[in-house]
């Protein structure tokens, strides 16, 4: 069964991990090896991802071959395929640029393996099917994070870290509570069963379990923490500028666009599902939390000096937009957030490299030291305009395509505020970028480790090959996204259709529906009524 | 017993919350390893009775294995996979957050959240500090 080789998701970054595990010491190796597994990955990422038609919407694989709903399945969509394109490319510059940027020390030690770990987490929470999974995968994830954190032990990492480790550790076991007491109430945990059991309350007009919506709550704060969405945020910009840079750009890439992954996946179909009555406070509470965080971060960003942390605070503010598109329950509004979602981990990444090769070859990153970069390293520069017009969303760049689309479908859902608010944060993230360009890129160059002291012979520039190599293909990759607008879009639209009507992914994942006895294996059914007894 | 249990559950709550508003890092420790409890307690008082009553009568039911008793008739067995995988992940980031404790108290000479904010933040990131501990 073709279905299966989803698992190689899960399969490659692990065989990544403990080939790079044994290989620890020989560093070119560990570098060769890793490169080699995150590219097979990439590429069956991309393979995979032409599979899925009108016809096969959903390549469903059911671990042990476990009957559905009871095993656990890995189940790849339009929606989980685009991310995991692009978060895999994502990881293949971010693991270049490391090889120019990480002191040798740290290399030496654990990097590698942590690194394939959280890309395993990370692939892992977007292929799977079932929300105990996915809590599984999110520890794995923050496992290798918190090692990535505090990699080197560093002084200010150390005084840092706790906090991310206290706040993710309360997340998880807020998660696993909703979990356990989810599968209390309804039974199940798989996503498409869960949808299942939501639109077959909306057709009857059922109401939901008694505390459903509790439960919906406490699922939002926990991937509002994990997507650092209002007022769950503090954490991430105290700890984004304390870690190597190739790592603070896969956080600022992949971390926290799990937990929006998680809120696109799992609240329009199930725990915001629109036409229920007993879902409409967390209805309401999505649009303020993307209201909110899209203005206070943005203005955040304006006051920040030092240029991680102005970037972290865009990053923030640019979750609210994906919010909002989840918000209105629109399928246009989530075929823009799906779009700008990948244009996001693509630039927000990219911008984060070029952070770090200021920081390895200016010696600064703040704006206060810096000046005339783009005389001292023009291919700095125009990497870095390409990238900031991307975020920006200049048109011919995929950030504007994925905007216009949530504006359209905001104005015409009437949601006049979220429309304002997200008109002013995009004015305002052009002016926080402008500053940067303005204050670090033009002028005359004054940066700790660009100017030569009197006397001093200016030694031959270092070359940072890798470094650029990854940079660049952030750039080729975004803008090519960009130029690609038509038919990425139309994906974008196709793949999360099934968002707004999930019975196409129920029915791809559980099997057809419209049989009064879905699961007609004997096992199946027993088990069936040993459960229900058993409640 | 599912009424016991809940008051164990949100006493066992109350406490970790109480410990975790605490400006001492080990006590917070404590705190999280008590939250993880309560949470897999509250997943066992959810997964219901271990009692059945059939026609009057009170059984206990039986371990979920296959073939020692009438199908319908054992304990649900899934509510302690679930807690089972979940002690063991709470059970090894809670090692590591007290392993990044003595770290942190070695480096920095500090258990307390107001002195630990008051640590100077540099600015820049302890990129190119060599690994000292490495």
């Amino acid at each position: 069964m073709h279905n299966d080789w989803i698992a190689l998701f899960v399969i490659l970054p692990m065989l990544g991990g403990i080939v790079t595990t044994a290989l620890r010491g020989h560093v070119m190796l560990q570098r060769f090896a890793g490169l080699c597994v995150l590219g097979a990955t990439a590429i069956t990422a991309w393979t995979l991802a032409f599979m899925i038609s009108p016809e096969t919407p959903v390549l469903v694989s059911w671990m042990g071959a476990w009957q559905p709903p009871f095993g656990i399945a890995l189940a790849l969509d339009g929606v989980n395929a685009t991310l995991l394109v692009v978060a895999n490319i994502v990881a293949i510059a971010a693991y270049m640029h490391s090889f120019n940027t990480i002191a040798p020390a740290l290399e030496r030690g654990w990097f590698h393996p942590l690194f394939h770990l959280l890309i395993l987490g990370v692939n892992f929470s977007f292929i799977t099917g079932d929300l105990f999974n996915l809590f599984v995968a999110f520890e794995i994830m923050l496992m290798a994070s918190y090692a990535l954190i505090v990699l080197g032990g560093g002084r200010a990492q150390l005084a840092q870290a706790y906090k991310y480790v206290v706040l993710n550790l309360v997340g998880s076991t807020v998660f696993v509570l909703t979990a356990g007491l989810l599968y209390g109430v309804v039974g199940t945990l798989n996503y498409a069963d869960l949808a299942r059991i939501v639109s077959e309350a909306k057709m009857t007009g059922a109401p939901l379990p008694t505390g459903f919506q509790t439960l919906s709550v406490m699922l939002l704060f926990v991937f509002a923490l994990k997507g650092a969405v209002f007022p769950l945020w503090f954490w991430l910009p105290d700890t984004y500028h304390t870690m190597p840079s190739s790592i603070s750009a896969l956080f600022a890439a992949l971390l926290s666009k799990v937990g929006v992954y998680a809120v696109l996946r799992l609240f329009p179909a199930v725990f915001a599902s629109p036409g229920i009555d007993g879902l409409t406070f967390v209805q309401q509470l999505l649009p303020i939390a993307a209201g909110t965080t899209m203005v206070i971060a943005i203005i955040c960003a304006l006051s920040a000096v030092n240029v991680r942390r102005i970037l972290a605070m865009i990053l923030i503010a640019h979750v609210g937009y994906l919010i909002f598109g989840v918000s209105l329950m629109r399928p246009g509004a989530f075929a823009g957030a799906l779009h700008y979602m990948g244009q996001e981990m693509i630039v927000m990444a990219g911008l984060m490299l070029c952070c770090g090769m200021l920081e390895k070859r200016a010696g600064s990153v703040r704006l206060d030291e810096l000046g005339g970069i783009a005389k001292a390293m023009p291919g700095l520069g125009v990497m870095f305009f390409l990238l900031m017009i991307g975020l920006t969303g200049v048109p011919p760049l995929a950030g504007f395509y994925g905007k216009a689309l949530l504006l359209r479908e905001g104005i015409d859902a009437h949601a006049w505020w979220l429309v304002g608010a997200t008109v002013f944060t995009a004015v305002l993230t052009l002016v926080a970028m402008l500053r940067i360009w303005v204050r670090a890129f033009w002028g005359e160059t004054s940066a700790p480790g660009l100017v030569v002291p009197d006397g001093a012979e200016a030694g031959p520039a270092p070359r940072y090959g890798f470094a650029t190599a990854g940079i660049a293909l952030t750039v080729f990759v975004s803008v090519g996204y960009g130029l690609a607008a038509e038919p990425t879009l139309a994906w974008a639209t196709r793949a999360t259709a099934e968002l707004d009507d999930p019975q196409a992914y129920i029915a791809a994942v559980l099997g057809p529906q419209d049989v009064a006895e879905p699961h007609t294996a004997p096992a199946g059914h027993h088990d069936t009524v040993a459960m229900e007894v058993s409640r | 017993m599912t009424v016991l249990l809940s008051i164990c559950v949100a006493v066992i709550f109350a406490v970790s919350v109480y410990l975790l508003t605490s400006r001492d890092l080990k006590s917070v420790a404590m705190g999280l390893f008590l939250f993880s409890h309560a949470a897999h307690m509250g997943i066992i008082a959810m997964s219901g009775q271990p009692l059945l009553s059939l026609g009057g009568e009170t059984v206990r039911k039986a371990s979920p294995i296959l073939g020692t008793s009438a199908l319908g008739l054992h304990v649900d067995p899934l509510p302690q996979a679930l807690i089972l995988t979940s002690i063991v992940i709470s059970f090894a980031v809670t090692g590591f957050l007290l392993a990044l404790l003595v770290a942190q108290h070695r480096r920095v000479r500090s258990m307390d959240v107001t002195e630990l904010r008051e640590e100077d933040r540099p600015e820049m990131p302890d990129d190119f500090a060599t690994a000292e501990a490495a």
